[in-house]
């Protein structure tokens, strides 16, 4: 796999030169909000600002998304994504939140066709972290501010100019003859081992070793009981999560016509496990935050052996009580 | 932005008006019995008392293609239930002032009161609101859009 | 440790000891830097994490709805404003809550820090001299406080708690100069199409994650309307009808209620303008029915009541 280099001046037009072969996403800031956008033509995408507000697996899978219509007697499917796409800037965090969801969304038994052609669709250039923030712990989970899992490309901020790294073939295919590119240089690859270097040391986080062990034989504690008190009980951390996935299907009916639509849910709601009977085996927000720390420690592992947490750390920053992973981590593993 | 979307030359506005049994929906039937002519853009649903009338029942029929609505019951004082209107009023006042606010259009949202001795006034005010509601055109705000196959 | 501290910890730790309540709600210090959040404590030796500083800025009362037994907590006027209305609305028994009264100047805006840092990482923070100094790995930063209070405390008139079994602290001047209502008054001055595409800008940012309805202490029906399957009112979907219909009918549902804390727009991860919605409905309340919520426990709710002289004017 080669590296290249290629100019910051140049980044503009090297998106916009990508936009006339795919559909080109990248960070955008609306209304103070970072998030991955459609690039509008003349918009400038937002490199600067460390992680977007929301995570990109709306890229991916979006927050509502309509699998058919119907009028009368008459079914229509809506068709499969068929444009080629490339989605810019997103973090190795976020693209490691992508594998997560490959798990789910295209594993040998299942295929979800909505998300795997946009999977299969669409090329990830990454852009890694030399400036992790405080709540920033991707390397206590696995990950690593340039960690490459995810990516076809990954490029790293030398100044005044990025480093591309192919990661996959298909990323080696897409820069390899791209005229915004030139060859790197030793001194590139040098300045970016000292970059990585001191981004590692930035990151920290909670121990996971014995997490795992631990939770196995918690599901009775009391524990849950004091953690989720200040829970209020909101979707926010689930879906700023790159690798939350829950989703409710429903119809929507309006004169005569209608459609059955996809829309994401979270365990965090009342509703999400009340049966049809009245019962709800989760029905305080206890059983649903121990739901939430089991699913992502140690159910996904069972299954998939893998965390269902990246350290992107939104949860821990954008909850509006401050609930940290991180310290119920801590918590349980000092049990 | 109003008015978008050029309604069709023979486009007829379509008005769901809650009445309430006691006295405007009388009114509604004297005006019929004494065969007073009112434009026939009126859907009517028939309801114990204005207070029954849930304001979620207004902006679900705007989402689902009513371009105006009306809302009519007793007279301060005559409500069958006593105090019925009173507790109405007080809640269509902010519920008109809050989706006005908003940007829906004046006219769109409609109250009135009518006694069961007002056929007349019944028959002035659907007329009045049908005239006004065709001059705002068919409504597209807090519309939810058709999933026809066109 | 301020000198309100150390008085608000002696007296949570002498309720807990006396078993005059069976936990303090308060709020403790945050894992982030410049945060403060909810904490219940229930052991009288565990009151020393008891903080009160100006990121204290989550509503309390919200908890109530959830508490066992006797509860003391920790009151801003805004939070005890809130239990007042609970407490009209017969959603807590005045005898089962002791409000821990603290007067507070305004809660610090962690979004505007945010913005004044523009991507630059704090680690830590003091208040100090009507500044908050902000520390990081390679600046200092000094702010005057007026310029990141939360735009709710920046109007706030009611800055005393009006109810309380204990006051921690001495009252506080009210400032009555501000327009609470400017923002209102500014956009009713302008087209409904204008006022249209504001909301629906605004509102096409949510993301249905609900933190609004549920950091709001006016918000606790067992089965929110959003919810509702028999019969089904709005969508959950991202369609703009269904979005502005879920907010519309919340700042209804609280209209008369709500004393903009400004809990929810605090809540919002999206940042979303709720507040001048609920001011809206806030001032139609204050002008048509002369009502204000969250002051007098013995006043009947605005919807809850009516005058024989209510206003008919919007009616034909």
């Amino acid at each position: 796999m080669s590296n290249w280099t290629l100019d910051k001046s140049d980044i503009a037009a090297f998106l916009s030169d990508l936009g006339k072969e795919y559909r080109v996403f990248a960070p955008v800031r609306r209304n103070d909000l970072v998030s991955f956008e459609p690039l509008d033509s003349g918009e400038e995408a937002d490199l600067g600002s460390g992680n977007s507000d929301v995570p990109p697996k709306q890229v991916f899978f979006p927050r509502s998304e309509t699998l058919f219509t119907y009028e009368g007697g008459e079914v229509t499917a809506v068709p499969l994504e068929e444009e080629s796409r490339l989605i810019f800037g997103i973090r190795p965090c976020d693209a490691a939140g992508l594998v997560v969801l490959d798990q789910v969304f295209n594993s040998d038994d299942y295929q979800d066709p909505y998300y795997t052609r946009r999977r299969e669709n669409t090329v990830v250039i990454g852009l890694g972290c030399d400036r992790p923030v405080s709540t920033c712990f991707c390397t206590a989970v696995g990950g690593g501010p340039f960690a490459v899992e995810g990516l076809d490309l990954l490029l790293t901020d030398l100044g005044d100019r990025y480093l591309v790294e192919a990661v996959t073939e298909r990323g080696q295919a897409l820069a390899e003859g791209n005229s915004f590119l030139r060859e790197a240089v030793e001194e590139d690859e040098r300045l970016k081992a000292e970059i990585v270097a001191r981004a590692e040391q930035a990151v920290s986080g909670p121990s996971t070793e014995g997490l795992k062990a631990k939770l196995d034989v918690m599901y009775d504690d009391p524990f849950w009981a004091e953690v989720h008190q200040k829970c209020l009980g909101c979707a926010t951390c689930t879906y700023l999560c790159p690798t939350c996935h829950c989703f409710d299907i429903v119809d929507e009916s309006t004169r005569g016509g209608g459609r059955r639509v996809r829309n994401w849910d979270s365990c965090q709601f009342t509703l999400f496990t009340l049966h049809a009977s009245g019962h709800n085996p989760r029905p305080s927000g206890q059983e649903r935050m121990r739901q939430r720390v089991m699913h992502k420690f140690r159910y996904f592992v069972d299954n998939f052996e893998m965390v269902a947490c990246v350290g992107c750390g939104r949860c821990v920053s954008k909850c509006p009580v401050n609930l940290d992973i991180r310290e119920v981590i801590e918590a349980i593993e000092a049990s | 932005m109003s008015a978008a979307i050029e309604p069709q030359a023979d486009w007829e506005p379509k008005i769901i008006a809650f009445l309430c049994n006691w006295c405007s929906y009388a009114g509604a039937d004297l005006a019929g019995v004494s065969r007073i002519q009112y434009p026939p853009n009126v859907r009517i649903v028939r309801v114990p008392c204005s207070s029954r009338v849930n304001p979620l029942y207004i902006i679900k029929s705007i989402q689902h293609g009513a371009d105006g609505v009306l809302v009519s019951g007793c007279h301060p004082g005559d409500c069958h239930y006593i105090s019925g209107n009173y507790y109405a009023r007080r809640r269509f006042a902010l519920l008109k002032s809050m989706l006005e606010f908003v940007g829906i259009e004046p006219g769109r949202v409609n109250f009135s009161w009518v006694s069961a001795a007002e056929g007349e006034k019944f028959a002035r005010v659907v007329k009045d609101v049908v005239e006004t509601v065709k001059a705002l055109g068919p409504a597209e705000r807090l519309v939810k859009r058709g999933w026809s196959n066109e | 440790m301020s000198e309100l501290e150390e008085l608000l910890r002696a007296k949570a730790r002498q309720l807990l000891a006396e078993g005059q309540v069976q936990q303090v709600i308060g709020y403790e210090r945050g894992t982030v830097p410049l945060r403060a959040r909810p904490c219940f404590v229930r052991d009288p030796e565990q009151v020393e994490r008891l903080v009160w500083n100006p990121h204290c800025e989550n509503n309390l009362a919200t908890y109530l709805h959830q508490a066992d037994g006797k509860v003391a907590i920790v009151a801003k006027g805004c939070d005890a404003r809130s239990i007042v209305n609970e407490i009209v609305e017969r959603q807590v028994p005045r005898g089962d809550v002791v409000i821990i009264g603290v007067p507070c100047q305004g809660v610090v805006d962690r979004r505007k820090v945010e913005e004044l840092l523009d991507g630059r990482d704090a680690f830590d923070g003091q208040i100090t001299q009507g500044h908050l100094v902000i520390h990081g790995t390679d600046f200092e930063e000094s702010v005057e406080l007026q310029a990141v209070w939360n735009d709710s405390c920046a109007t706030c008139r009611h800055r005393n708690p009006p109810v309380y079994d204990i006051l921690i602290g001495e009252l506080v001047e009210a400032e009555d100069g501000e327009d609470v209502f400017v923002a209102v008054r500014e956009l009713e001055a302008k087209t409904a199409d204008e006022r249209w595409a504001y909301f629906s800008s605004e509102f096409s940012r949510c993301i249905r994650c609900y933190a609004c309805r549920q950091a709001c202490p006016s918000c606790y029906c067992p089965e929110c309307f959003v919810d509702q399957t028999q019969p089904s009112w709005f969508a959950k979907s991202d369609e703009l009808s269904d979005v502005m219909a879920f907010h519309l009918v919340r700042a209804y549902h609280v209209a008369g209620r709500c004393l903009d804390c400004g809990a929810c727009a605090r809540a919002c991860p999206m940042g979303i303008d709720l507040r001048t919605l609920s001011r809206k409905l806030q001032k139609d309340v204050r002008e048509l029915f002369d009502y204000e919520p969250g002051m007098d426990v013995e006043a009947a709710p605005a919807l809850g009541s009516y005058r024989q002289d209510d206003s008919d004017k919007f009616i034909k």
